[in-house]
């Protein structure tokens, strides 16, 4: 939906979501945390939520991306997929060397 | 629900107190708050989302549009002008079958989809359709054959989804009203075909 | 570990009540808290996400108590008694 050149993840890209337990306000379900996905596309910029929850003005703007999960990956079990839209800071980019 | 919340006769109480507090401190007007509470009923209904769909149904050229930007689509047809929210729309197949939900709280395309059932809110719902999509659906009547693939859309940010239902066999004579009116809530959100 | 609200394949939370109810609301006091949050939203003393926050902030029994509408006027409450615009306890008085 945004110009796939100036975004960090390209379709098709392989991430890895944060550890990450934050003590405030996220959009990142603990289901799908450390977890490996591929993007399937941006979906557009947005204010990052667990700033902006803090009723700060100062929010970073991130890309936000859909990212498709396998169900076993998730959950060990299961051939269905499921898929979530996650700030830019969510992912990093999954190196197959630690696969 | 444990039995020690607040009951609905004092919880109402207690909303009466906020508003008229509100009210002494010049924030609002009851007036204020009639109008909000009718433009929330007045905008969103899911006979909006089922003329997108009826739209799509008998339009490749629309349905094509729709599928590759939401918004936009229904901004077509009058719907989400002015809206921050994008939305998606996801089309159903016969090998592939999506279903919407919010994990984390109730994220819902309001406006297209009417207000949202209890049982969207709720936790079972909730808790089970990311884990357990098959089994769910089933409990909505629901069974899809193996061979589909089971797509959940876990609502986490600012796109709203839509499901795109499989037009039904049969329905050749149907102009777009006949079919959207056939098309339902459920179907919508994914936990009912047409 | 995560919030009460955070709920994606937590068990236990058993069947769906798959009842297709197409009343938006189920008592007055549930479309004048609607009404509220739109108001004060609108009037800019809360964001979205700072009322999803106030939410998940309530303690998870209470949280699993409340209906929803319940948690929205809790919610509402608790950012209007930290924005300052309820004293402690004005509520009660």
């Amino acid at each position: 939906m945004t110009d796939a050149a100036t975004d960090r993840f390209p379709p098709g890209t392989r991430v890895r979501t944060y550890r990450h337990d934050p003590p405030h306000h996220t959009r990142l379900p603990r289901y799908a945390r450390g977890k490996r996905g591929v993007v399937v596309e941006p979906e557009g910029p947005g204010e990052l939520a667990d700033v902006s929850a803090r009723g700060r003005g100062d929010a970073p703007v991130e890309q936000i991306y859909a990212v498709r999960f396998e169900a076993r990956d998730l959950w060990g079990e299961g051939d269905h997929h499921v898929v979530l839209d996650l700030w830019e800071s969510y992912l990093e980019e999954d190196s197959d060397d630690e696969r | 629900m444990s039995g020690d919340h607040h009951t609905d006769a004092t919880i109402a109480r207690r909303v009466r107190r906020l508003e008229t507090l509100l009210e002494e401190k010049g924030l609002i007007t009851g007036e204020r708050l009639d109008e909000a509470i009718d433009a929330f009923l007045a905008e969103s209904s899911p006979a909006n989302g089922a003329r997108v769909v009826a739209r799509a149904w008998t339009d490749d050229a629309y349905r094509a549009r729709l599928l590759a930007d939401g918004t936009a689509a229904v901004q077509e047809l009058g719907y989400m002008d002015g809206s921050y929210q994008r939305l998606r729309v996801v089309e159903n197949t016969e090998s592939v079958h999506n279903v919407i939900v919010c994990t984390l709280c109730s994220c819902y395309p309001l406006r297209l989809l009417g207000p949202s059932p209890s049982w969207y809110k709720s936790e079972a719902y909730r808790s089970r359709v990311v884990r357990e999509p098959r089994e769910v659906l089933r409990e909505f009547g629901l069974s899809l054959p193996a061979s589909v693939d089971i797509t959940v859309w876990d609502s986490s940010a600012e796109t709203r989804y839509m499901v795109l239902p499989r037009r039904p066999d049969g329905t050749e004579a149907l102009d777009e009203e006949g079919l959207a009116g056939l098309v339902t809530r459920n179907a919508l959100i994914g936990t009912a075909a047409v | 570990m995560a919030r009460i609200n955070d709920v994606g394949g937590t068990q236990g939370f058993g069947a769906i009540d798959t009842t297709d109810d197409t009343e938006p609301f189920h008592a007055d006091w549930e479309a004048r808290v609607v009404g509220l949050f739109n108001t004060l939203r609108a009037q800019g003393l809360f964001n979205t996400n700072e009322f999803r926050d106030a939410i998940e902030s309530m303690p998870p029994a209470e949280y699993l108590a409340a209906s929803y509408y319940e948690r929205w006027f809790t919610a509402i409450c608790a950012l209007l008694e930290r924005k300052g615009v309820l004293g402690p306890g004005e509520l009660d008085d």
